[in-house]
């Protein structure tokens, strides 16, 4: 009788170190393991729970302004420093670790309306609708200043003077131009008092303006005659213009994918475009309820962040429909404006409440350190119910939100809108002769493109 | 009012003409003739000898909106001019009316060899690039446009013509050249006019009008914007179509090393500042540089510290040491109760360690002012009348918390109650019993007296140890703690003694106790009884010796224990006994049975063997076990055995066996089937069963009935009966019921069941649509197939297998994307296989799975 003996190399099962993992053998035969659909299925339900559970997204807020919050700019250098003017002309330098002041930048009589800092994060170029633009040294972050309690101020290192009030102003991406909005488009230098560049779109002030981030010279704004409208600075007109039924509040660029752009408008809805076809937005982001008031794409370019008048913040997927999320406090107010912190990892709003607040980007994430062996843990819950996400037990849960009553009414509200809406066309279809009534796709509803004129 | 200007009539105008000949109100010509004549006075000025007035086929192009045609005829009619062969020309059909404008600036006269040109764009093209002057400039000689003069003064230098101001019809080089051809230096001039048309290079066009020209720029400025758009495309969709996108990768966390970090410190506080002022002391840094000696000098210690750290390092040597060696003792201790009582003490000296020495006191004091209620009151003695219900029901006894909550409360009391000082008197009794028991013991024989002498010195030992003066120990209770620990020593040593002894008197007895087996569970039946006897006869004591100094919890436990141990082996015996009887009578039976047997043996034998039997016989054919059982008994108890179901069971028995026995003719198959399956109906039981089924799937609908309450008692309601709607409602369920019935799968299917019956639970694991990504139902199956976690994974793909789709690292900047070259006919780098993942992330497709029955 032959007998089959196991023989196993003394080197294969010696550690080297004793923190090393002793070695494991398994046996990855299906039938031995037939319950995985099963098991897998429940740990993705228990994952969805889990998410809910550990759902929290406020961090903190941020008060100390005495007016509501009009813009903000993040240094594009330094993860911690967030900048945010106030309806009363008062600039701050946020640190967002402690959630304090940490400098203040006086001077602008009357509402401060358009924040941004060159890429370097040196200059911050703020103006207003007292139509100066003033540009002010940002303070070096250092280590000794951080246990500093008292606030400094600063002076502004420029300040160049308008003919009109100023509505937004961006700042080019590695570059020395910015562009401030108002009566027209002004482009700027930092070292020149007037503007080395101007356009005029209409007759209509301008009310947001965004350099594209990939291409630095390419720009994009929107005014109040409900356009929005692409520029090169090196050219002196328009390269193309979108005309909706509203007017777009704010714009901002896909950092990722700088043909693309979205821009927030005053139905509550979001609609992206490809910078080279003007008939059709690509998506429409519907969610809010109320007028978008501004939009900032997530440095990942897979996500943007939205501020809305219905005093919710929400978070939407770039090419997705709906919100992922919905962030709301009892406290907040009409949100003004929205940013994405440049690690993708916060949101951070400003409202009409006076106080900034910053929130998860992923509402139950865990902060601090996380463990290897935590994160793969975290990485499986999340993949094994991204995989059974459309059972309806699991869509069910990650779905559910719990909205405020006033928001929930009103959504309530406009589905019933829009249900007998529908339902009026489809009858009118139904009862006409075919191909006369023709309903157009969301995505072109809301444009007016007038045709060009060859 | 003006008049209508003719000035020449090209071909180019006759192809205007015949296009307008098509369009337009048809003025009389009486009216045409009217207009004409007005105008010719005040254009015959102006006019070159060339003009000619063709007021028939021209009419105020100005002056009405649109222009019409002159009928051929009529031109016919007054055809005085050569030239009106042109009209015959026609315009092809596919000709687009594009320009209208360009009627206006038309070539010139001279250019004659032009007259069949038909497309007016083409001729000014060729014009334009043969003369390199904007169209603009041929206007003035060809003119062709009758123009609405609409000014009240006849022109001049301060009221030029509308042509002038608009820049038609201006003066040309020919206008000048005309009148000086023939005289000397026209050909020179002329020809340098010509030269100058050909070289087109220096020719400065005329600007376009606004619009066009802005339309001209917004078209490059598109294709600038786009082409620069596009050149991204391939980035963007390689990094859509990534399976994972990293954002993680260029990672600056500044300070790289410690070192980086403490180069930039400053120091700030007092302390920070002697030690920096140390550390970058030049001499020591020097020192160190050099070879180490002069480090020896600046390291030097002065004598006297050297002696005060020695003395303090022995000091400290010396306190551990002995901290250790009383450790040590005290682990040596085995007794559990001696460290039960330290850990106490251990808790309340930390206490009281961190009190001051009044609060100690204070805590004596408080201690004692208990201690003396507790002696006043007698309230933990079991005096109540709740412990003295317990003892007199014997519930203490009976239950195992009870008796510890008494015996709990006589620890309480005797705690409380011992006298302080009598303490040392309690074990001093002790000893001189003990002494007492040893000398007994020890006048007996030798080994007795050896452990006498161990227990004497251990009993030294102890009072060695004893240190009552020492601050801690001299408390109340560290000193009861001692004594108590002395207490258990003697006691034990006790125990062996008296055990001792128990050896050495059952020397001679071992050999007549045959049933000591394993030590006190050897407890016949008679033990049993006497045991609660002796715990009672315990319990006594206690309350009697209460302020007697034995410990009274070790004994208490000690004899409760003997009890328990008491109780169970006389409980088995007792019941080992009486199955052992039923045994005898029954023969060898399982176990069960006996018990069965035991149960009933007081009552009717028979009538549970009959009961037994037509209970077997109800499930004979499917156990076989019962049945031999049963037979076993009856074996085994034949005489008794006399019922007539029994009998009749052993007539089958009887006929079974004869027929397999006598006859040998082998039956059918068939009537061996039914014979086999004689008792069962299966059609029948089918049928049940499927009634069942619908019933339970589509339940049948409740009969209305007349409900008891009002109107009940007064038979107005039973006399109406059930109301109409009721009846009515019953009937349209029941034919919803049938209509049901008849929908379903297995309605004509006699034999079969389907069941329809959703099952909720499943229903949950189904999706009622097909993901998106998915085109068919089998390749999200497919997609679905793999499971991902660990357990079903090797370690080296899962990571991979559930990376997400965004990898980013928490305070790393994210920065926009850098354009490079993509090359497109790279694939997607396939190096984590999450594109499958991600198609993969889908569910089961809704199916419904009918269950089939049939038999």
């Amino acid at each position: 009788m032959r007998i089959k003996t196991i023989s196993r190399s003394v080197d294969e099962f010696t550690r080297e170190r004793s923190q090393d993992l002793q070695r494991v053998f398994h046996n990855f035969d299906p039938s031995l393991r037939p319950m995985e659909k099963a098991v897998e299925y429940q740990r993705a339900l228990t994952a969805a729970k889990l998410e809910k559970i550990f759902a929290r997204p406020f961090v903190g807020a941020m008060d100390g302004h005495r007016d509501g919050i009009s813009c903000m700019a993040k240094n594009p250098n330094y993860l911690k420093g967030i900048f945010s003017a106030s309806m009363d002309g008062d600039i701050r330098l946020w640190d967002i670790a402690t959630r304090r002041t940490v400098c203040q930048f006086p001077g602008h009589q009357g509402a401060v309306r358009g924040l941004t800092v060159s890429t370097d994060g040196n200059v911050l170029v703020s103006c207003g609708i007292d139509s100066t633009v003033r540009l002010w040294n940002v303070p070096r972050p250092s280590l000794e200043d951080s246990d500093l309690s008292s606030e400094k101020s600063a002076e502004p290192s420029a300040v160049y003077v308008c003919k009109n009030a100023l509505l937004a102003v961006d700042h080019q991406f590695e570059g020395e131009l910015f562009a401030t909005a108002g009566a027209q488009i002004d482009i700027w230098n930092h070292n020149r008092s007037q503007p080395v560049h101007s356009f005029k779109p209409g007759n209509d002030s301008v009310i947001s303006v965004r350099f594209n981030p990939g291409e630095p010279d390419i720009l994009a704004v929107s005014s109040n005659d409900r356009r929005m409208i692409i520029y090169d600075i090196r050219m002196s007109s328009a390269a193309r213009e979108i005309r909706m039924q509203t007017k777009t509040n704010s714009i901002a660029w896909n950092p990722m994918e700088p043909m693309n752009f979205t821009g927030a408008n005053e139905d509550g809805n979001c609609y992206s475009f490809d910078g080279r076809k003007n008939e059709e937005a690509k998506c429409v982001h519907k969610d809010h309820v109320s007028a978008v008031m501004d939009i900032d794409f997530s440095p990942t370019g897979r996500e943007f962040v939205t501020g809305s008048y219905d005093r919710s913040v929400r978070i939407f997927p770039y090419n997705g429909g709906h919100s992922r999320e919905i962030y709301h406090t009892k406290r907040m107010q009409r949100v003004f404006c929205v940013k994405y912190s440049s690690d993708a990892t916060y949101v951070i709003s400003g409202s009409d409440d006076t106080n900034l607040r910053l929130w998860k980007a992923k509402a139950s994430e865990q902060l601090g350190v996380i463990l290897p062996r935590e994160q793969k843990k975290h990485e499986y819950n999340e993949a094994v119910k991204n995989r059974y996400k459309h059972l309806p037990e699991i869509k069910r849960i990650v779905r559910h939100r719990h909205l405020p009553k006033p928001i929930y009414k009103a959504i309530a509200e406009s589905r019933a809108v829009n249900n007998a809406k529908k339902r009026k066309d489809d009858r009118r279809k139904a009862s006409s002769a075919p191909g006369t009534i023709v309903t157009k796709p969301l995505r072109t509803r809301r444009i007016i493109n007038e045709r060009e004129v060859e | 009012m003006g008049g209508l200007k003719r000035k020449s009539s090209s071909s180019a105008k006759s192809v205007a003409k015949s296009k307008k000949k098509k369009k337009g109100p048809h003025l009389p010509n009486s009216i045409l003739k009217v207009i004409a004549d007005q105008k010719r006075p005040l254009n015959s000025d102006e006019e070159e000898e060339e003009d000619e007035i063709d007021s028939d086929d021209e009419h105020g192009g100005d002056l009405y909106e649109y222009e019409e045609g002159v009928p051929e005829e009529e031109s016919r009619k007054n055809n005085r001019y050569d030239r009106h062969d042109n009209y015959d020309y026609e315009l092809p059909d596919d000709f687009e009316d594009e320009n209208v404008e360009s009627e206006d600036d038309d070539f010139d006269g001279g250019n004659s060899e032009n007259d069949d040109d038909d497309d007016d764009d083409r001729h000014t093209r060729m014009l334009q690039s043969l003369t390199g002057m904007p169209s603009a400039a041929f206007q003035g000689e060809s003119k062709s446009k009758p123009v609405l003069f609409t000014e009240a003064y006849p022109e001049g230098e301060f009221n030029p013509t509308r042509d002038v101001l608009e820049g038609k019809n201006v003066l040309t080089e020919e206008d000048f050249l005309a009148p000086l051809e023939g005289k000397p230096g026209y050909h020179k001039t002329s020809k340098q006019i010509a030269r100058m048309r050909k070289d087109t290079k220096h020719v400065v066009h005329a600007p376009l009008p606004k619009p066009q020209r802005e339309r001209l720029e917004r078209k490059a400025v598109i294709g600038l914007v786009d082409g620069e758009f596009s050149k991204w495309v391939h980035l963007v969709k390689k990094n859509r179509e990534a399976p994972t996108v990293y954002f993680n990768q260029e990672v600056d966390l500044g300070y790289s090393t410690v070192g980086a970090i403490a180069s930039e410190f400053q120091p700030r506080t007092e302390f920070e500042k002697k030690m920096a002022s140390l550390l970058n002391d030049s001499e020591v840094s020097e020192a160190h540089r050099d070879d180490g000696a002069r480090l020896l000098e600046l390291n030097e210690v002065s004598m006297e510290d050297h002696i005060k750290k020695r003395d303090h390092i022995a000091k400290i040597r010396n306190l551990l040491f002995r901290h250790e060696a009383k450790s040590k003792r005290i682990k040596k201790i085995k007794s559990k109760t001696y460290h039960r009582l330290k850990n106490k003490d251990l808790k309340k000296s930390s206490l009281g360690a961190l009190m001051d020495p009044e609060m100690a006191k204070e805590e004596a004091m408080r201690q004692e002012a208990k201690r003396v209620e507790e002696r006043l009151t007698l309230k933990h003695r079991n005096t109540g009348k709740w412990a003295k219900r317990m003892v007199r029901l014997g519930l203490n006894a009976k239950y195992d918390a009870t008796r510890a909550a008494i015996a709990e409360q006589l620890q309480m009391n005797a705690n409380l109650s011992r006298k302080m000082h009598s303490m040392g008197d309690g074990s001093s009794s002790d000893e001189s019993d003990d002494e007492e028991g040893l000398n007994d013991g020890s006048d007996e024989d030798t080994p007795s007296r050896l452990i006498a002498k161990a227990k004497e010195k251990t009993l030294k030992t102890m009072e060695d140890d004893e240190v009552p003066n020492a601050g801690l120990m001299s408390l109340p209770f560290m000193a009861r703690a001692m004594k108590k620990k002395n207490e258990e020593a003697n006691e034990e040593a006790k125990r062996a003694l008296e055990e001792y002894e128990e050896w050495e008197n059952s020397g001679g007895e071992n050999s007549k106790k045959p049933v000591s087996v394993s030590g006190r569970r050897v407890f016949g039946a008679t033990a049993k009884v006497e045991a609660p006897k002796e715990s009672k006869k315990d319990s006594d004591n206690f309350y009697d010796n209460s302020d007697s100094d034995n410990d009274m919890a070790g004994v208490e436990d000690n004899d409760m224990e003997d009890v328990r141990d008491n109780a169970s082996p006389a409980r088995n015996t007792g019941t080992i006994t009486e199955t052992e009887k039923f045994d005898d009578a029954a023969g060898n039976q399982a176990s069960k049975t006996t018990f069965d047997v035991a149960m009933f043996a007081s009552g009717s034998w028979k009538k549970m063997t009959s009961c037994k039997n037509t209970e077997s016989k109800k499930e004979s054919k499917k156990t076989r076990a019962p049945i031999s059982q049963s037979q076993d008994k009856k074996g085994s108890r034949d005489e008794e055995s006399e019922d007539s179901e029994s009998e009749a069971e052993e007539m089958v028995d009887g006929v079974l066996a004869s027929a397999s026995k006598e006859t040998f003719e082998i039956p059918s198959q068939a009537e061996l089937i039914n014979r086999a399956f004689a008792g069962d109906d299966v059609l029948d039981e089918f049928e049940k069963d499927k009634e069942e089924v619908l019933n339970q799937e589509v339940p049948k609908p409740e009969k209305p009935v007349l409900l008891p309450g009002w109107g009940d008692w007064s038979n107005v309601q039973r006399k109406r009966g059930i109301s109409k709607r009721m009846v009515m409602e019953h009937e349209a369920e029941e034919k919803e019921r049938k209509q049901k019935l008849k929908t379903r799968k297995d309605a004509r299917l006699k034999h079969v069941i389907i069941s329809e019956k959703v099952d909720k639970r499943a229903e949950k694991l189904h999706t009622t649509t097909l993901p998106f990504p998915h085109t068919s139902k089998e390749a999200f199956e497919h997609s679905m197939r793999m499971p991902i976690g660990p357990e079903f994974n090797p370690s080296t793909v899962v990571s991979e297998l559930n990376r997400p789709e965004v990898v980013k690292k928490t305070g790393v900047i994210i920065k926009p994307v850098k354009f490079e070259e993509v090359n497109p006919n790279d694939e997607v780098d396939d190096e984590h296989p999450r594109n499958h993942q991600k198609q993969r992330s889908k569910k089961k497709t809704g199916k419904r799975q009918g269950k089939v029955k049939s038999k």
